[in-house]
């Protein structure tokens, strides 16, 4: 033993000594570098001239050998393997060397890096400087050696070698035994580590799977719900029994149960034999072993422990109620969740009657059994009252006001919200969606009132549910999440949940990337016009986007003027035209009939209502189909407002008094108009008001209290081209004519700050003159209307001054201006002042307006009263009783304009207008009087009036023959049709046309305005229901179309 | 922004008009139809001139001749982002209406400093931030515009009071 020990010591001195040389020398040889092998010959040429055979010979054969000797070594090593200290030492060596040379060895081993030149020649320096140091330190027992002879070399030399080769098996060896020690390591320090860890990267899952070998896993019949208690007993029982002699046989027990498992109420336990399961689960609670036991098959095993990630129920959360029935579907908020993980503490807005059926529900029927609770329609959410529980049910209640928690019957409430504990199963915990609205009572019920929606949270239980967000190809969207966050791209495709961008910001710019919905978010601008597409119930609002704070937009609506939030998930971005919010046939702003005497304006479309403004000011939510029906828009109505000006839709107006309010007009409904205004956005901007309280700030298009907004119709009729003279399209006035007489005279100006003063008039202009006061060196310009002509001399009122018009009954100035401003289509459409300018009588001597068909004139009055009254009643149904009073209160309105009633109209204005003319119309004054007296009074016959004209004229003729068949029907007939058609008519002009037409309207109004005449007469020839209502009828629509 | 911008358009007269004045007349019909109309997404302030007056065409069936006329007309449009001054004609909690010209401005809370805030007892009610600025019905603003949206014969818009040197705007010329 010594033997080996020693030559084992003597040569790890050696090793010690020249370890790097050798160590090189023999990888080199081992590898057969040639390389190596040159070097080596180069310094060995060097040092020993006339080099070796030995050393020429061929790598190959080289190594062959020391395979060779490889094995003996072995062999030998083998032998004093015991030594165990000896190995030891020899690894501790070879690590040694391992430390010096790791990397270097590693890369030699592999014969092909022979090949690579460049690897070899960046070690050769390496390799050089280790040779030669190793060369230096040999040197001395080389050269010692040289100086032998060379036989003497040539054995050292082979000595060398073989020292060598023995260096090297020993390093092989050792390196062996490294690796079998490893190898070792790794087998079964592997397996230690393996068993602590459970590290499943190195075994193949499928070698963990189960086999026939393993304990099989029944299924055991329990208790719904109750699978966990199981499986805590099995535990508690298989501890308790442990180490006794009944110990039980089973391996493993667990569950799958849960609320919406499909594993629940069975208990999964894993054993060796049936029997042991029987025997574990003797006497325990909740679980029947004694019915069929199912074993699952091996194949089935690992799917029963898949694990299935299940809805995390943290406190906060919303879910939905299934349980109790009164309250499916509801939302509530999760408060707690119990230990058991069954049952979850909620709060919801309870449906409370308050006992108001709880007799029908507990009391019991005759048979004893109980009466199936009344499902009736349930009561609506409302936070719980205690007024209204101590009002109906004292009894059963009981609390803390300070708290303000109560528990009424076996139901317990906090802050108003019902809290009840529910089984999880109960409840719908995916897919919830709570919208904004919903969660928004929960929040209102705070002490404060104050609104704090926590919207993170919301949002956070709606992103859960990945449904509802759609996005669509050119959606502006931006990644908030994951490894591409704050990319800002365009959507240019979307499948399933996989939405592909195209990158319009930032480094991507131009690249397409795929990205799953759920990191997406829709991405806006302040000032966008976007819609609400998503389950909000603002949905199919427009508006622009005026904040926007991480994924939650505020927008101002179009409609309203009144700014939402809303998550940019339901938002998308609106085309530029926007469409006026509408539910089926109605939209905002239109005019809607709510009951026979309400109408309204649509002020808010929701979704599935409608709000709206009544004619009172009254605003009241509707439903589609609480309303009758829709009112057309007339764009042609027209009223007076409280000057007598004609007021239009589009006009705007400004309310006397009141709130004094402005806005355009929008509809105008008989007596109301509905304006629309920007300066609050309360209802829409929309005010109600009545046409008597308003008065004109503009009219639409500058028209002057005057000119239709239809097309020109005066203007476009070529037949007033011919006749300019009979034409009133700009009448030409007299006072054009020469030099206007007043100029010159003197005059008393009647109103203002100068009344009373006397002047003289220096110039004038249509309107006004100017006039040189007498007290006053000073010319001041007055209206002409203001002015009274005074002789000269005697100071006396000269009252049919030339430059005036041929005047008024009492004289009016007015007339000159209203004759100038208004043309044939005003004059028409403002009765106040023309009409009795129109009257037929009245015509003659200013012929032109005369031959304006009275019709139109009376059209004024007359012709507009059934008209515009009838007109627009006839199409509302309820109107048909009201005509006498509709038209009878519209026409003398109209007809009064200026406060004349009919009386006045025919009976002192014409006669008084007639005999001041002195012409022949004068001697129908009587009849003209008397035939108002009847029409208003409607107790003389009818005959009578037409007689009156008729008398006087042959055109009257028909007339009476109309009226003594059938009064009623052509009276009413005539009236607007040769009223309406003959006006422009050149033949209109001549006072007989003029005439019928005018005594055709006039009995138009006279059934409509005192219904009794026309309907006495009516019924007395044909027994026509009511002649007043068919009167009314029949034009109606006439004026109408024209309207 | 204002622009001067060609137009044209198709003009239509009764044949009442025809005459030797007719191109006045069409001309005053044109100033008379289309002068201080919003046309989608612009003004039309002022027609310059009208420069090309077709020969008319009579429609078939109205006899109406139809005249295509083209003009030059100051036009003014309302950029996003362009910065105007207008007027502040109504104050509510959400913030203030504004008008340049024929353009109204909403100018939401949101989009209002921080330190300007409502003042509801304030007669008239009015923003405030208690210092230099008061905003109320009448005073000049100047306000960037964040958005514009166009309806049936007008432009609406709404605008931001939110940056350096906007807002407040006490000596407009």
């Amino acid at each position: 033993m010594s033997d080996p020990r020693d030559y084992n010591d003597a040569e790890s001195e050696e090793e010690d000594d020249f370890n790097p040389a050798p160590a090189d020398m023999s990888d080199d040889d081992a590898k057969g570098d040639p390389e190596a092998d040159e070097d080596d010959d180069d310094h060995h040429r060097q040092t020993t001239k006339g080099s070796s055979p030995a050393h020429k010979r061929p790598a190959a054969a080289d190594h062959d050998e020391d395979e060779d000797e490889d094995d003996e070594d072995d062999a030998a090593n083998n032998g004093d393997g015991g030594g165990d200290d000896d190995e030891d030492e020899d690894e501790e060596e070879e690590d040694e060397e391992d430390e010096i040379q790791g990397h270097r060895r590693k890369r030699r081993r592999d014969k092909r890096n022979a090949f690579f030149d460049i690897e070899a020649e960046v070690d050769d320096e390496d390799e050089a400087e280790d040779d030669e140091e190793a060369e230096a330190e040999n040197e001395g027992f080389i050269e010692q050696e040289e100086l032998g002879d060379f036989g003497d070399a040539g054995r050292l030399e082979s000595d060398r070698r073989h020292r060598e080769l023995d260096l090297q098996r020993d390093r092989m060896n050792h390196e062996d035994l490294q690796k079998e020690a490893e190898s070792f390591v790794r087998k079964y320090g592997h397996r230690r580590h393996a068993r602590g860890m459970g590290d499943t990267t190195i075994v193949p899952q499928r070698l963990l799977l189960p086999s026939v070998d393993d304990p099989s896993i029944w299924g055991v019949r329990c208790k719904e719900g109750k699978e966990r208690e199981v499986v805590y007993s099995i535990t508690k029982r298989i501890h308790e029994r442990m180490g006794t002699k009944d110990e039980l046989g089973i391996t493993a027990a667990f569950e799958r149960g849960g609320p919406n498992s499909i594993y629940k109420g069975i208990v999964y336990i894993e054993a060796y034999r049936q029997t042991d399961i029987l025997q574990a689960l003797d006497g325990m609670l909740n679980v029947y072993p004694r019915s069929k036991i199912i074993l699952v098959d091996i194949k089935e095993m690992p799917d029963l422990l898949r694990v299935q990630k299940t809805p995390t129920l943290e406190p906060g959360a919303w879910v939905r109620l299934k349980r109790p029935m009164k309250y499916a579907g509801d939302l509530a908020q999760v408060q707690d969740i119990t230990e058991n993980g069954l049952d979850v503490k909620v709060r919801f807005i309870p449906r409370l009657d308050y006992g108001v059926r709880d007799d029908t529900i507990s009391g019991n029927t005759a048979d004893g059994k109980r009466k199936r609770p009344i499902m009736g329609p349930r009561p609506p959410q409302k936070l719980f009252s205690e007024v209204e529980a101590r009002k109906r049910n004292p009894r059963i209640l009981t609390g803390n006001p300070q708290t303000n928690a109560w528990s009424f019957g076996n139901d317990y409430f906090e802050g108003g919200f019902q809290v009840k504990d529910i089984k999880i199963q109960h409840l719908t915990v995916k897919d919830v969606n709570p919208s904004l609205e919903e969660v928004t009572r929960f929040t209102s019920g705070g002490e404060d009132g104050v609104e704090n929606i926590d919207l993170k949270s919301l949002a956070a239980s709606l992103k859960d549910s990945n449904a509802t967000t759609t996005y669509l190809p050119n959606d502006v969207v931006e990644v908030y999440e994951g490894e591409q966050k704050g990319v800002v791209g365009k959507a240019t495709q979307v499948q399933a949940d996989i939405v592909t961008l195209q990158v319009t910001e930032g480094e991507l710019v131009g690249q397409t990337i795929d990205v799953p919905t759920k990191g997406l978010r829709k991405r806006f601008q302040l000032g966008d016009h976007v819609k609400v597409i998503g389950g909000s119930r603002y949905r199919d609002e427009l508006g622009m986007v005026v904040k926007i704070s991480e994924d939650r937009v505020t927008l101002l609506t179009d409609q309203t003027n009144t700014e939402i939030t809303v998550f940019s998930k339901d938002l998308r971005e609106a085309s530029d035209i926007a469409g006026q919010g509408s539910l089926g046939q109605y939209s905002l702003l239109d005019l809607v009939q709510l009951d026979p005497t309400t109408v309204g304006c649509i002020v808010k479309v929701d979704r599935e209502s409608l709000v709206v403004l009544d004619q009172n000011g009254d605003t009241r939510q509707v439903m589609p189909s609480q309303i009758a029906n829709k009112l057309p828009k007339r764009k042609l109505a027209v009223a007076a407002d409280r000057t007598g000006s004609e007021i239009r839709p589009d006009d705007v107006v400004k309310e006397y008094g009141g709130m004094g309010r402005q806005g355009k007009i929008v509809h105008i409904h008989r007596s109301y108009v509905f304006c629309h205004t920007h300066q609050t956005t309360e209802n829409a901007g929309i005010f109600v008001s009545r046409v008597s309280s308003v008065s004109t700030i503009s009219a639409k298009g500058g028209r002057i209290n005057a000119a239709s907004s239809g097309p020109d119709l005066d203007s476009m009729n070529p037949a007033k081209k011919l006749n300019p003279t009979g034409r009133n399209d700009m009448p030409p006035p007299r006072q054009v004519f020469g030099r206007d007489k007043l100029i010159g005279q003197t005059v008393t100006i009647r109103k203002g700050g100068w009344k009373g003063l006397l002047g003289r008039v220096k110039d004038t202009t249509d309107t006004h003159a100017r006039v040189e006061l007498h007290t006053k060196s000073k010319v001041i310009s007055v209206p002409k209307t203001d002015l009274m002509v005074r002789d000269s001399v005697s100071g006396r009122e000269i009252k049919n001054y030339e430059s005036r018009r041929p005047g008024g009954p009492n004289g009016t100035p007015a007339r000159p201006q209203e004759r100038a401003a208004p043309d044939w289509n005003s004059g028409s459409r403002t009765p106040v002042v023309t009409s009795s300018a129109r009257t037929p009588a009245w015509k003659t001597p200013s012929g032109g307006i005369g031959g304006r068909t009275p019709a139109w004139g009376r059209g004024g009055d007359g012709g507009r009263t059934p008209a515009w009254a009838d007109g627009s009643r006839t199409v509302n149904p309820y109107d048909g009783s009201r005509t006498a009073y509709g038209s009878g209160g519209r026409t003398p309105a109209w007809s009064s304009g200026g406060s004349k009633t009919p009386a006045h109209d025919y009976g002192s204005k014409t006669p008084a207008y007639g005999g001041s003319n002195g012409d022949s119309w004068g001697s129908k004054t009587p009849y003209g009087a008397s035939a108002a007296t009847p029409g208003a009074s409607g107790s003389d016959s009818w005959g009578y009036t037409p007689g009156a004209s008729g008398s006087s004229n042959a055109y009257d003729a028909p007339t009476p023959g109309a009226s003594m068949l059938g009064a009623p029907t052509p009276g009413a007939l005539n009236a607007p049709t040769p009223g309406a058609y003959n006006a422009p008519t050149p033949g209109a002009p001549t006072p007989g046309g003029g005439w019928q037409s005018g005594w055709g309207t006039e009995s138009a109004p006279t059934p409509a305005a005192a219904a009794p005449t026309p309907a006495a007469s009516g019924s007395g020839y044909y027994g026509a229901p009511t002649p007043g209502a068919y009167a009314a009828d029949t034009p109606g629509p006439r004026y109408t179309d024209d309207d | 922004m204002f622009f001067l911008y060609n137009l044209e358009r198709r003009v239509t007269l009764h044949p009442s008009y025809f005459g030797k004045n007719m191109h006045e007349l069409v001309t005053g019909k044109l100033l008379k139809d289309v002068e201080g109309t919003c046309t989608g997404s612009y003004y039309i302030i002022s027609i310059m001139d009208t420069f090309d007056i077709s020969e008319g065409r009579i429609l078939p069936g109205s006899g109406l001749a139809e005249f295509t006329v083209g003009y030059r007309a100051v036009v003014w449009r309302p950029f996003k982002g362009e910065t105007v001054d207008a007027v502040v004609v109504s104050v509510n909690q959400h913030g203030f209406f504004a008008e340049a010209g024929p353009l109204r401005i909403f100018v939401s809370t949101h989009l209002i400093p921080q330190d300007i805030k409502w003042d509801p007892n304030a007669t008239p009610p009015q923003f405030t931030n208690n210092e230099d600025t008061t905003i109320e019905v009448g005073t000049h603003v100047r306000i960037k515009i964040l958005g514009t949206r166009a309806e049936v014969g007008e432009l609406w818009a709404i605008g931001s009071i939110k940056e350096d040197y906007l807002g407040y705007a006490p000596f407009l010329p």
